[in-house]
């Protein structure tokens, strides 16, 4: 017998049609009935524990909970008459007993459910004459989350959430009865790069964000609609904002990028905009001075030091992965109509190749019986990705391999290979959907999986690549032309321009007399910081757009301030190449303009005409129309003769990544202090033991003449031996410093000695 | 002819029947092996649904019937004894472990058998500390004579037994809740279905039996399983020790078949009520229950004319009230043992219980207000029927039943709280 893919029934009369094994709390929005829920959610599953979803169900004695009551055929439900309504009153009843109806002073008062369904469904007077019970207030859970245990309802949804979707298990129900609390196992802080996510799901004001305690009212907020501009995921975000300043940020729950999740870099990194060394009037570089000067004149200085070169094969462009794609366009159509072929977007160490033509959609990254992460693990480059393979890992069995130096997350069962050739003997027979999860540093392991694909392809087995970084439009950058052998859509050029080694190289030589940095920092981000530095003292003028003095902009000779990804309207392209539009949800500050703007006024300055915005949208849909065809490209071509890795005896160099690293706007928000890493250095433990370190030393990283440090030592036996681990891009220790073939050497910090009396 | 019939309690407190030897030298483990060598699982599982044994440790479930539910799909199967025993006014698995461990032991071996799961559990009380040394002895034993372990008799049957003790909750005495903490999480019980039978201990089919179920076991298979279902009325048969406690002279277990009357009980097998006292009440089956009175007394003791009485034998605890009983405070005492073992997941029990029992609290203190008694009735029927497991659901029988019989003794304290009190 086979089941029927369909049951019918009847809720409150009206009949509807839903799929065998539907959820009565699903059904009955088909029906157009509200059955309130606290612990069941849509991603979580049902739980039984609230209790609240109480319907009748002809034919059963009992009230029936919705959450796991599953539609059978012929089934008659009611939602609501008088004894679901006495089963919710009693209910809602019970949960305000010890609730300290502190609704005026809670942050989550206009938008929390215990306050609307008593409202919609419950009594308006208390019968407790015993006082309510106390519990911990204002508990500190960990850097980001504070918790009032006294409005908690302990529907579990924060302790499932850390158990089925992050699977880190760190949340917990404590004590029993009416006594219990929600803690951490350990009692250490709650840390996750998801834990935002708690808060909204939170049906109370149990669980609030520290940046948004006691900032705004929800119904103060003025709400757009964005894309997350953190890192290349470009998960879908609600913005919030009150007087002029954004006050949180929101997932959206029907998201399919995102999956309706946040990590904490995407929710957290908003102050950066009102913070006070935010860029306000261009700067321009006189008597070693950066000294104010007015829109007109700096584009005007920007114009002449352009007219002025002697060639067009003498100027360059840098960066654009942080732009819109409309901007993205704009900028390669003026320097192509310049003449300039030196356009390049991958300014880090970890933008070197590939990011735009991402292969794998997410729903293959879904259904995927292996994914393979080959390099910097997702879960610090690109988190809500990480969350997508945990759930394919743990929901859809998916086999996870991680291939070079670092774990691909420490809460997922994997396996670990060297080496990329090691990869095929990991995997099982019948493995036909496979997804790489490539950082896109090295070129070589790139090339590595275009052959393996070329290879399986022939064998009846698929592999999608994506290629996550912490930029937020690498993969518009690339699809819409800022790359030196492609125009927008990967169309080829006639001859390629140099690529951004190739500028370097050429700056260092005194071969380029205008260098335009477009939001990129690569003194922090390029793998050498000192071929940076070189090139940028020879090169006469140096533009930079950006919002803060960084470490490259401080160097520049033009500082150009600009706006924001909230303050300006537009799209970005998320992972999976698709456009997503982008709301402003502030206008750009006084004194400031957006790229767009600048780069508008510099054209006009130039007598260039560049595309009006109706060719702009049909440009755009075009090229990443043809970009999601395009082949891998490894950067094979570009970077030939560059070692990304150089030939180092002993020690090796390992770049770690965290979410919270960077020059720009995670060090720039003084909100984020918490979260922001301190300067480690990881070692494995077996390598430490012999070189004579223990955790928790105070070291320094010497390589030549250069060194980095006042490195907290850790150890971290998922680490490869006789390497040492830095987190990359971290502006109080830059990793970039030690790139060369100089053997590292690792030494005690030298504290000041006590003077002997 | 007395109304106490030894079957399981058969030696005890004559024979040391702790002692393999001893054990043997009355039957023990004879069928066992008999089962073993000369019967499939399959004719276990008949014998047991024909004896029409109904499961001792509560609910009176055919056990028979619930290994049937067991779907056969090849996956390992578990077989776990329910040794948590905690009901207030039960002590009958805490003796049959500590006075005849072997006799549970064989129980446990014969329903694995009959499961045909080669791994089986017993999860002891914390507290039975003596109780899980003996048993742990008796274990020992008998794996060194060859009950346990692989290859039995050299049938190629293997069966492992593995105890598991308790860390002091009786919401581990439910049966999902015994399968989370066994499997070392959190001792909440589970939202079902799905049901044990289908994804129990480790996910996989699972069986969870009393002590004194399983214990029953080697009984029908020696006596065979018509002369367990010709004893006590025909829904309801067999043996079952009742523990009595309370205003009794001799409180104690007493195994009687199924059917004998509340009266012969308490009279009979307990000795009457203490001198000069007078009868008021009896909880038939332990603290969850509502209590019966006097017109009740004649009833047959069985599982479905207690349950048609309003009330239910559960695992065979009467606890009986003279006349001097103060049916607030032993509300109080119920409810408040109930609020403090509610594990807290689900709403009503959670709240509820803690209501009820802060507002008996304050009535014992001379504050009660009238209005106490509308809440009284109201908060324990509210939480009924709305909860993820029983134990929310225990909270009522008993406070509304003397409620409802004693509504004065209550009025009391309420309206002349200062009086009452003194």
């Amino acid at each position: 017998m086979t089941m029927a893919s369909e049951v019918h029934l009847k809720i409150d009369g009206i009949a509807v049609t839903v799929p065998t094994g539907t959820l009565l709390v699903e059904a009955a929005k088909q029906a157009q009935k509200h059955i309130p829920v606290y612990c069941y959610h849509e991603k979580l599953g049902p739980a039984g524990l609230c209790r609240v979803c109480l319907v009748e169900v002809e034919g059963m004695p009992k009230l029936q909970i919705g959450c796991n009551t599953v539609a059978t055929e012929g089934m008659v439900v009611h939602t609501q008459n008088a004894k679901v309504d006495d089963g919710r009153r009693a209910i809602l009843e019970f949960l305000l007993l010890n609730h300290p109806l502190d609704c005026p002073i809670c942050d989550k008062g206009g938008e929390c459910d215990l306050q609307d369904y008593v409202m919609a469904y419950g009594q308006d007077s208390s019968r407790v004459i015993d006082g309510k019970e106390s519990k911990p207030k204002a508990v500190d859970l960990g850097p980001t989350i504070v918790l009032d245990e006294e409005r908690c309802i302990v529907c579990q949804r924060c302790v499932r959430f850390d158990e089925l979707i992050t699977h880190e298990r760190s949340l917990v129900v404590k004590d029993r009865g009416a006594h219990d609390i929600i803690a951490t196992a350990t009692d250490q802080p709650y840390v996750s790069q998801f834990s935002g996510n708690v808060t909204e799901l939170c049906p109370v004001g149990a669980l609030t964000s520290k940046t948004y305690r006691f900032l705004s009212r929800k119904w103060d907020n003025h709400r757009a609609v964005g894309s997350c501009a953190q890192c290349s995921v470009g998960c879908g975000i609600n913005v919030d904002v009150r007087q002029g300043a954004i006050t949180r940020t929101m997932s959206i729950p029907e998201d399919v990028t995102s999956d309706g999740w946040l990590c904490d870099r995407g929710r957290y990194v908003i102050s950066f905009g009102d913070d006070q060394r935010r860029l306000r009037t261009p700067l321009y570089r006189h008597r070693e001075q950066l000294v104010q000067v007015t829109w007109d004149d700096a584009i005007g200085l920007w114009a002449q030091a352009l007219q002025a070169s002697a060639s067009p094969q003498r100027v360059a462009a840098l960066g654009g992965g942080r732009l819109m794609n409309a901007e993205i366009l704009q900028l390669q159509a003026l320097f192509r109509s310049f003449g300039t072929p030196h356009l390049d977007w991958r300014v880090g160490r970890s933008q070197q190749a590939g990011a735009g033509r991402a292969t794998a959609s997410l729903a293959e990254l879904d259904r995927a019986q292996a994914i393979i992460v080959v390099g910097v693990p997702p879960s610090q480059s690109a988190p809500v990705l990480d969350l997508a393979i945990r759930k394919a890992v743990f929901r859809h069995k998916a086999q996870l391999i991680s291939v070079g130096p670092f774990g691909a997350g420490s809460s997922v069962p994997q396996q670990r290979a060297a080496r990329i050739d090691e990869v095929a003997g990991l995997l099982p027979d019948g493995t036909e959907r496979i997804v790489f999860v490539w950082d896109g540093i090295d070129p070589q392991l790139g090339r590595e999986i275009a052959n393996l694909r070329t290879q399986w392809s022939t064998h009846g087995r698929s592999a999608g690549v994506l290629v996550a970084t912490t930029l937020s439009n690498a993969w518009g950058a690339e699809a819409l032309g800022m790359h030196p052998s492609f125009g927008p859509g990967y169309q080829p050029l006639a001859s390629s321009g140099l690529d951004t080694a190739g500028i370097f190289a050429a700056g260092r030589a005194g071969e380029l007399d205008v260098l335009s940095f477009h939001g990129a920092n690569p003194v922090l981000t390029w793998h050498d910081a000192s071929i940076v530095r070189e090139a940028l003292a020879r090169i006469p003028f140096v533009v930079a757009t950006d919002l803060f003095l960084t470490q490259t902009s401080e160097l520049a000779t033009l500082v150009l301030p600009v706006a924001s990804a909230f303050e300006r309207n537009g799209t970005m392209t998320n992972l999976f190449g698709q456009a997503r539009p982008i709301e402003a949800g502030l206008p750009v500050p006084d004194g400031a303009l957006s790229d767009s703007e600048v780069l508008v006024a510099l054209a006009q300055a130039l007598k260039i005409a560049l595309p009006d915005a109706a060719s702009l949208t049909s440009l755009e849909e075009r090229a990443l129309e043809a970009a999601r065809i395009a082949p891998l490209d490894c950067g094979a071509e570009q970077l030939a003769g560059r070692r990304l890795a150089p030939d180092r005896p002993g020690l090796q160099l390992a770049l770690a990544a965290n979410v919270f690293a960077g020059g720009g706007t995670t060090a720039h928000d003084t909100r984020i202090e918490a979260l922001r890493p301190l300067p480690t250095a990881t070692l494995e433990p077996a390598t430490a033991q012999r070189l004579g370190f223990v955790a928790g030393t105070l070291v320094d990283l010497h390589a030549g003449a250069a060194s980095v440090k006042n490195l907290t030592l850790r150890l971290d036996a998922s680490l490869a031996p006789d390497t040492i681990a830095l987190v990359a891009d971290l502006p109080q220790a830059p990793a970039n410093l030690l790139f060369g073939s100089e053997p590292l050497r690792l030494e005690a910090t030298r504290v000041l000695e006590e003077v002997a009396a | 002819m007395s109304a106490i019939k030894p079957v399981l309690t058969k030696g005890i407190g004559e024979l040391n029947l702790r002692d393999l030897e001893v054990y043997r030298s009355e039957g023990g483990y004879v069928q066992f092996e008999r089962a073993l060598k000369e019967l499939t699982p399959a004719a276990v599982l008949d014998m047991t649904t024909r004896s029409g044994l109904r499961g001792r440790g509560g609910a009176g479930f055919p056990t028979g019937k619930k290994w049937s539910f067991l779907p056969n799909d090849g996956r390992p199967r578990y077989m776990v004894c329910n040794c948590d025993e905690a009901e207030p006014g039960t002590f009958k698995d805490h003796m049959l472990l500590e006075e005849t461990p072997h006799q549970v032991l064989e129980g446990i071996l014969l329903g694995a058998y009959g499961i045909g799961s080669h791994h089986a559990f017993i999860y002891i009380r914390g507290e039975f500390r003596r109780g899980y040394e003996i048993f742990r002895a008796a274990l020992d034993q008998a794996r060194a004579a060859g009950y346990v372990g692989s290859n039995l008799f050299g049938t190629g049957y293997d069966l492992e037994l593995t105890i598991h003790r308790g860390a002091g909750a009786y919401i581990c005495g439910e049966e999902t809740a015994l399968l989370n903490s066994l499997e070392g999480k959190r001792g909440e019980p589970r939202l079902k279905p799905p049901f044990p039978a289908l994804q129990g201990l480790y996910q996989m089919p699972t069986v969870v039996n009393n002590v004194e179920t399983l214990a029953s076991l080697p009984h029908i298979l020696r006596n065979g399983p018509e002369w367990f279902a010709q004893v006590g009325p025909e829904r309801s048969p067999g043996y079952k020790i009742v523990s009595i406690s309370g205003h009794v002279k001799r409180p104690g277990n007493y195994e009687v078949a199924l059917g004998t009357s509340m009266r012969t009980l308490i009279d009979e097998c307990a000795g009457g009520m203490r001198d000069g006292r007078k009868f008021m009440a009896v909880q038939p089956g332990g603290a969850s229950s509502a209590c019966l009175f006097e017109e009740h007394l004649d009833l047959s003791y069985d599982f479905d004319t207690i349950a048609k009485a309003g009330s239910m034998i559960g695992s065979g605890a009467m606890v009986v009230f003279d006349d001097t009983t103060d049916f607030v405070k032993a509300a109080h005492a119920v409810v408040r043992f109930f609020a403090h073992e509610s594990c807290g997941q689900c709403t009503p029990c959670r709240e509820g219980g803690n209501w009820i029992s802060r507002t008996l609290t304050r009535i014992l203190d001379g504050r009660g207000v009238p209005s106490d008694i509308e809440v009284l009735k109201s908060a324990g029927h509210q939480m009924t029927g709305l909860n993820l497991c029983a134990l929310g659901d225990s909270v009522e029988p008993f406070l509304a039943s003397v409620l409802h019989r004693f509504e004065d003794q209550f009025r009391a304290y309420v309206t002349a709280p200062q009086a009452a009190v003194a």
